[in-house]
């Protein structure tokens, strides 16, 4: 990082921000085609009802469950990123927080559909609304599904405010580098702020705040989804090691998609000087973490299985590893506790190609393991005459498609159109190494 | 203040600015603000800046959080008593993640509030003395001095190494 000054990172970022050329919105536009793909399915879904969906009895909660659980764990890294690597004072996070924060967002926001799409009925969703009403109803906030819209809710509020207030300096950096409209836009954006000693002497308190805040939340917000199965008496499901599994396992899903995002846009905005090799490095070391955390995780269930000597608990886990689901077991252990052990070798955690395609690989485990947890634990519940299978029908895949490429809309669009590395965060990095240091 | 003149002394590092600071400290002219692009340690230690008192926005914010999220979670279990193996109607372990999750809200609400107000944001007129530089590379220091005193004022810059920019 010695090579960069002030001046290029700058010029770095403000050019990603230069006028997109036609392979862009080629792609933003196959993107918006997907998006379109899963819109109509959902619309299809409104009018036909949930029945166009595969969920049926026994298992009611299928890839809409798996998805709303997928995109959560991936918002987690970007606060781990922006808000716990803050408070440890990580400075390798900073090349990468914006971008992660953003991800945050985005898969918060996608995340936070699912439940939506789930309810069938989603005009309904106003019966969790707690108001004065003419049914006289009120939201149960016993049920864990209430927790659930409570932390959704509060999570996309507090990482959309967070991501604003990171970026505030850096809009205003590119108020002062633009002409004509961009500029009235950023004017705007940026609040009139000017970096004076007074507003800093304000921003770098409130950012700490923000980042003590975002840490317990983050962690509270997974293990509440984690309860959405844990409260229910399910087998595979009732365990109260759940909720750090969770957090652990959003977290390992959220830095493999932090790679997967981060080596593309490296490569096309010649990122390199700014995000490093070590940086990838120190992201396939924490994976490397979390990964053992995860099968760590795995593993206690089976001995716990075993240990209870609940036979209706061991059942599920003996089918877990040779009943119907079984490839998506072997999917979920594979590619999510062993292949990360491959980061332990230098040679793979700083060859390029292989950290993509290794957090490729751990997105795709990481979304088995969903599918294993949900289905599974409904499947295969108490009573034999009541098992059953699942498979997801056609109207589920589009919607699953839609959500994907929703999410790489959003991102390709904030990539060409705000900074995608927070200069400020930058600048303090050749400094000091730390980042809005309070 | 009418008929003062202001100047700005542009700099490329903290250091220069810190030097300028203890300068202008020493002398007559009015120090008004420093702008920097990144907030530095060595600038606010040099202008012994009190600490903000953003903290306290987010304190009361979460205390009113824990407050109306318990408040809510109990106000609705009452008006709809849903009574489940005989267990209290208000139940004090789960409401306790209604309020936490409330906490955390209000006190980011009320951290927000306590930026704004204490920036003094959104305020699109006060970059009347300001210099679109200050978010690149260099630290600007604004210093305010009687129409005589210009010449003095910029050779105190000059001397410590920074670009002149006179506002009129």
């Amino acid at each position: 990082m010695s090579q960069l000054t002030y001046a290029s990172i700058d010029q770095t970022v403000l050019n990603t921000m230069s006028r997109p050329k036609r392979y862009y919105w080629a792609i933003v536009a196959v993107l918006f085609l997907g998006v379109l793909v899963g819109a109509a399915c959902w619309t299809y879904q409104i009018f036909v009802g949930i029945g166009a969906g595969g969920q049926n009895n026994p298992v009611a909660w299928g890839t809409y469950l798996i998805n709303f659980v997928f995109w959560v764990g991936i918002a987690h890294s970007g606060t781990l990123i922006s808000a716990i690597l803050h408070l440890f004072r990580a400075g390798w996070r900073n090349p990468i927080a914006r971008a992660a924060e953003t991800m945050t967002v985005f898969a918060v926001c996608i995340a936070g559909l699912f439940p939506f799409i789930h309810l069938g009925r989603v005009w309904q969703v106003m019966y969790m609304i707690p108001y004065p009403n003419q049914r006289l109803l009120w939201p149960n906030f016993l049920s864990p599904l209430m927790f659930d819209v409570i932390a959704i809710s509060t999570y996309l509020t507090v990482s959309s405010l967070f991501w604003y207030t990171g970026l505030l300096p850096d809009l205003a950096a590119i108020r002062d580098r633009s002409e004509g409209t961009r500029k009235k836009i950023f004017t705007i954006l940026s609040m009139g702020w000017t970096g004076a000693h007074e507003q800093w002497r304000h921003y770098t308190r409130g950012y700490l705040f923000f980042a003590a805040l975002a840490t317990p939340l983050v962690i509270s917000v997974h293990s509440v989804v984690s309860w959405d199965f844990a409260l229910g008496i399910v087998p595979g499901w009732h365990t109260t090691i759940f909720a750090p599994y969770f957090v652990a396992g959003a977290i390992h899903s959220g830095l493999a998609m932090v790679l997967t995002l981060m080596i593309p846009l490296r490569k096309i905005f010649n990122y390199q000087k700014i995000i490093t090799k070590e940086v990838l490095e120190n992201v396939a070391k924490t994976i490397v973490f979390t990964g053992l955390i995860v099968g760590f995780a795995y593993a206690t269930e089976f001995f716990i299985a075993w240990y209870s000597q609940n036979s209706i608990e061991i059942e599920q886990f003996r089918w877990r590893v040779f009943g119907d689901y079984r490839w998506g077991f072997y999917f979920m252990a594979f590619c999510n506790t062993l292949i990360p052990l491959l980061f332990l070798f230098k040679k793979i955690r700083t060859t390029v190609a292989t950290l993509f395609i290794i957090s490729l690989i751990v997105n795709f485990g990481m979304w088995w393991e969903r599918f294993v947890i949900i289905v599974g634990g409904v499947a295969r519940g108490f009573s034999p005459h009541a098992w059953g299978l699942y498979a997801p029908s056609l109207i589920e895949y589009g919607i699953m498609l839609g959500s994907f490429c929703l999410f790489f809309f959003f991102f390709l669009l904030f990539a060409k159109h705000l900074p995608s590395v927070s200069m400020t965060e930058m600048k303090e990095t050749l400094d000091h190494g730390g980042s809005h240091a309070g | 203040m009418q008929g003062k003149r202001y100047i700005m002394g542009l700099f490329k590092n903290e250091d220069q600015v810190v030097s300028t600071l203890a300068a202008l400290k020493a002398s007559a002219y009015k120090f008004q603000r420093v702008h920097s692009p990144i907030p530095s340690h060595k600038i606010m230690a040099t202008l012994d800046l009190k600490k903000s008192k953003v903290g306290w926005f987010t304190l009361v914010g979460g205390i009113l959080g824990l407050i109306s999220g318990f408040a809510l979670a109990v106000y609705c279990s009452v008006e709809w008593k849903l009574i489940v193996s005989g267990k209290p109607i208000i139940s004090l372990i789960p409401f306790f993640i209604v309020g936490f999750e409330f906490t955390i809200l209000f006190a980011v609400f009320g951290n927000v509030i306590g930026l704004l107000t204490q920036t003094r944001l959104p305020n699109y007129k006060g970059m009347e003395y300001y210099d679109p530089r200050c978010s690149g590379e260099h630290f600007g220091v604004l210093a305010a001095c009687e129409p005589g005193q210009t010449e003095g004022l910029k050779d105190l810059f000059q001397n410590s190494g920074g670009e002149i920019k006179v506002f009129d």
